[in-house]
């Protein structure tokens, strides 16, 4: 639809009639008051019959009446239309037109008969705020004439008169529920105008626009995420998903009447567990276009008025509450910290969550890496190459050993005791933590036969606490979860992303020795290696990772191989 | 050819049954990755063998350009086969790649690689005897290299050339899916309790690449699009084609399903491969389009289709894709008709 919006849409919300919705204006008072203090208004008018946009509700009318000779308004007077017969008609219209099936020359009251049109078409569909802007109907004056005067109807048969009265009665339970659901749902659209003037403020970078333009790194990641089917697999990654709705229907004591901050949120999943579980307000921050699904998403589930969807980047969207008492977000990439989005979590945690008493969750991580025996693999991956179609394709080897490879290992190929070699605490983590070398060791498997490299993957552990002396730095997710804990932590959860869990979309990362140039170590059985591992800022890619691996027995010199992830 | 260049690798329409993808394309998956699954496609790898290497009396002493040449493997086929030189020409870094194995395999000096895109660069050769590419995407037109190719026919081959492969055929037939769609596009209807509805127009709207079981297929497939690439030109690539689909037993149709066929019909022995539910896997998969509708069809009644196929305005890469089906029966309750877009993006 119309999502190309280069109309200026600052102060898009149209009147203020209806912000006074009784639950969630009050949080955010001052944000609202600062958009409306400009009593200028401008509105992007889609029209009825094609994509053109027009600054107002009768400019858009005379262009449909210009160019296809359709007369809005007189349609609206032919059918004597109230303002929610106005608001049907236009959703019939808008249905048609979506559906490219052709508007009837003479629509018909029948036509409008279904509720269904009440349902706004558009998401955001500027011509209904606009309504009261039109003039008036002859029906709609005479109303409120007739109604203002207050004039008795007289000569009429009494008990035709209780009928009226009480069918009146009805339609105006009727309009109100509907006018109530109107209300609700204007709420929606003012805030999604606001929000997508904010949105505005930032240079916009539209695809295609010019051509020739070069995306950067930063455009080319947010827009990766934009599509639907990253995520339907990160909403049916059930282990992630799982570890989300249990932390959070399972204390549903910490998130009562929090106001909660939403990162990355996506398709707003998270957003909406934390307001099913009481939160008294959410703000989900996206800066990739699903976040327009996130909006229609909660508005469907009736959580638009305590979910406040910000389209941007966290660093840059303005939060309408000083500080949050809770920030959820599922920001891990491959081995962990591939991606680079924890430092924005950092950012956000520092200059918005609650200092003493607020909560991240997840709350702490570890990073895991363990000695890899697995020949049916190289054979498969390294070796295959050595006789392609009778073709000796060797070159492609080399790449082999550069890249992490994303890859799912079984159990079995792990030969020795896996090692922790990094803790984050993530209430206390900083960015330069995040660039690190570290000391690991293992104990080699008696069944070891060869070394063919290195397995990395994470766990994540989500505490109802801050400080948490349960989680320590070598637990294992599994372990952890099952401990009993004390009455009063409530639900914990964990979950781990290696080779003895479930399999989830971040696999594990594996880094393969380069047998041309490493030195193959020899009588594997139960010996012990020792060394470092290193993760290092990619030097041309912003949100990429490298991998040092330090590793060598005691008797022997210790040899180093380093490993990207772009 | 699917994606070789990092810039386009997407995740959007890699997504097959019960397999993960990367979140993010990473380097491994945009440079060996893709190389090491088409090359290990054996469907698509043996035909190109096949029909360069078994018709030498073709290719012998002949100048030959490879569009897209990718690891060079149909460079060192036509080498193998008697080939003069061959150019092989690719825009993405992995030419580098094609040097260093030409070399260790010692042809190199019969193959010259060049980096860049064919409108661009110069061949150091007038005219060519034989093009020689393996262009084909999803639906066989999605982010494929045909253009390139239909360039390089036009610019340089021989008055009496050939390409390999020369004929291409997308089919499409009705198929019976109810449980995958319910798992595919119902699952939008409750998320952890809550209603997606809005991810589901989404997920209607985009043709999902993936297997098929033959044994899902209920009607017999209709042809849609025939190329000969001697003729064809770079119009020929939006195209609108009427079809009937005839059920072959009393079933549901959730979905029409799309494949295509490729032939080198200048081989001594004709060489064909089909990429459809009742052959041997190919990374190219099918291509499934989910109905709004679910038609109940009798043995023997048919549904009259039509398929529009045109790049999308802004994006020449990404197709618009119009689908209209309309079902006419004696009774009533199962008569259907209606139409649903998709865009492949």
């Amino acid at each position: 639809m119309v999502a190309e919006r280069d109309l200026p849409l600052r102060n898009g919300s149209a009147s203020s009639s209806g912000s006074d919705s009784s639950s969630s204006a009050s949080g955010e008072g001052e944000w609202l008051d600062a958009d409306q203090d400009d009593e200028q208004e401008a509105v992007a008018v889609i029209s009825l019959l094609d994509d053109a946009v027009f600054p107002d509700a009768l400019s858009m009318i005379a262009h449909c009446k210009d160019k296809y000779g359709f007369d809005f308004l007189a349609v609206r007077e032919r059918l004597q239309l109230d303002f929610h017969g106005t608001v049907k008609l236009i959703n019939f219209v808008r249905q048609r037109v979506h559906e490219g099936a052709e508007v009837p020359a003479e629509i018909s009251q029948a036509d409008l008969e279904d509720d269904r049109y009440l349902k706004p078409v558009l998401d955001d569909d500027a011509l209904i705020l606009c309504l009261d802007d039109l003039p008036e109907t002859g029906a709609a004056a005479a109303a409120a004439s007739a109604s203002a005067s207050g004039l008795p109807s007289s000569g009429v048969d009494a008990s035709l008169d209780v009928e009226l009265k009480k069918s009146t009665a009805e339609l105006q339970a009727e309009l109100e529920q509907l006018t109530k659901q109107f209300t609700n749902y204007r709420l929606a659209v003012q805030k999604t105008l606001d929000e997508r003037w904010q949105a505005n403020d930032e240079p916009d970078d539209v695809p295609g626009a010019k051509g020739g333009e070069a995306k950067d790194d930063s455009a080319y990641y947010f827009e990766s995420y934009a599509h639907n089917d990253i995520h339907e697999i990160m909403i049916k990654d059930a282990v992630r998903t799982d570890a989300y709705r249990d932390f959070i229907y399972g204390n549903k004591h910490l998130f009562a009447g929090k106001v909660v901050l939403d990162i990355g949120c996506g398709t707003g999943i998270l957003s909406m567990f934390c307001a099913r579980a009481g939160a008294k307000q959410v703000i989900a921050v996206d800066n990739s276009d699903i976040l327009n699904k996130a909006r229609e998403n909660i508005f469907n589930n009736g959580l638009a008025d305590v979910i406040t969807c910000l389209k941007g980047r966290i660093e840059d969207v303005v939060l309408p509450v000083a500080k949050v008492d809770i920030i959820v977000s599922e920001w891990m990439g491959y081995c962990l910290l591939y991606e680079a989005m924890l430092p924005s979590i950092l950012f956000a945690r520092d200059r918005y969550l609650q200092p003493v008493t607020g909560l991240l969750v997840p709350s702490h991580a570890n990073i895991w890496i363990a000695p890899v025996s697995d020949q049916e693999y190289v054979a498969d991956h390294i070796s295959w190459w050595r006789d392609v179609y009778g073709f000796d394709m060797k070159a492609m080897q080399s790449d082999i050993y550069t890249d992490a490879r994303p890859q799912v290992l079984p159990a079995q190929s792990i030969c020795g005791s896996p090692s922790a070699f990094r803790f984050l605490d993530l209430h206390t983590v900083r960015n330069e933590d995040l660039v690190f070398e570290a000391p690991w060791q293992t104990t080699l498997a008696q069944s070891a036969d060869s070394l063919d490299g290195f397995l990395v993957w994470f766990d994540m552990f989500f505490s109802t606490k801050r400080d948490d002396p349960s989680i320590k730095p070598d637990s294992t997710a599994q372990a952890w979860a099952a401990a009993p804990p004390a009455p009063s932590d409530g639900e914990r959860v964990a979950f781990t992303t290696g080779p003895f869990g479930t399999e989830t979309h971040w696999r594990q990362g594996l880094l393969l020795l380069d047998t041309n140039k490493v030195k193959p170590v020899v009588e594997l059985a139960g010996k012990v290696i020792t060394g470092d591992i290193a993760f290092i800022t990619a030097d041309n890619h912003a949100r990429g990772v490298d991998l040092k691996v330090t590793w060598g027995t005691d008797e022997d010199s210790k040899q180093t191989q380093k490993w990207q992830l772009h | 050819m699917v994606r070789t260049h990092p810039v386009e690798a997407r995740v959007c329409t890699a997504l097959h049954r019960g397999v993960f993808v990367p979140l993010l394309t990473s380097s491994f998956s945009r440079n060996q990755g893709i190389h090491e699954e088409m090359l290990k496609d054996e469907v698509r790898t043996r035909s190109y063998m096949n029909a360069i290497v078994q018709n030498k009396h073709l290719f012998k002493d002949k100048i030959v350009l490879d569009v897209g040449c990718g690891t060079g493997i149909l460079s060192m086929f036509a080498v193998k086969a008697g080939a003069k030189h061959v150019i092989g020409v690719d825009m993405s870094t992995i030419i580098f790649k094609a040097r260093e194995i030409a070399k260790v395999n010692g042809l190199d000096d019969k193959i010259t690689f060049i980096q860049g895109k064919m409108e661009e660069i110069e061949i150091p050769f007038p005219k060519v005897d034989i093009i020689i590419s393996e262009w084909m995407g999803y639906f066989l037109l999605y982010e494929s290299m045909l253009d390139t190719v239909l360039y390089a026919r036009d610019r340089y081959l021989e008055k009496d050339g050939l390409i390999f492969p020369d004929k291409a055929t997308i089919f499409v037939a009705g198929i019976e899916d109810g449980d995958y769609k319910d798992e595919k596009i119902g699952f939008w209807d409750n998320v952890y309790g809550f209603n997606y509805s809005p991810l589901k127009e989404t997920a209607l709207s985009e043709p999902l690449v993936d297997t098929v079981e033959i044994k899902a297929v209920v009607t017999d497939p209709a042809n849609v699009l025939t190329l000969d690439l001697y003729t064809c030109t770079t119009e020929d690539l939006a195209f609108s084609c009427p079809f009937d689909l005839v059920s072959r037993r009393d079933d549901f149709i959730h979905a029409l399903v799309a494949w295509f066929d490729i032939e080198f019909t200048a081989c001594h022995k004709p060489v064909r491969f089909s990429t459809g539910p009742h052959t041997k896997y190919t990374h190219w998969k099918q291509t499934v389009f989910y109905l709004k509708d679910v038609l109940t069809v009798q043995q023997g009644e048919k549904v009259e289709c039509s398929l529009h196929n045109r790049p999308n305005e802004k994006n020449k890469r990404d197709l618009d894709i119009k689908i209209q089906y309309r079902l006419e029966t004696q009774d009533p309750t199962r008569q259907a008709e209606g139409q649903c877009l998709y865009k492949m993006c």
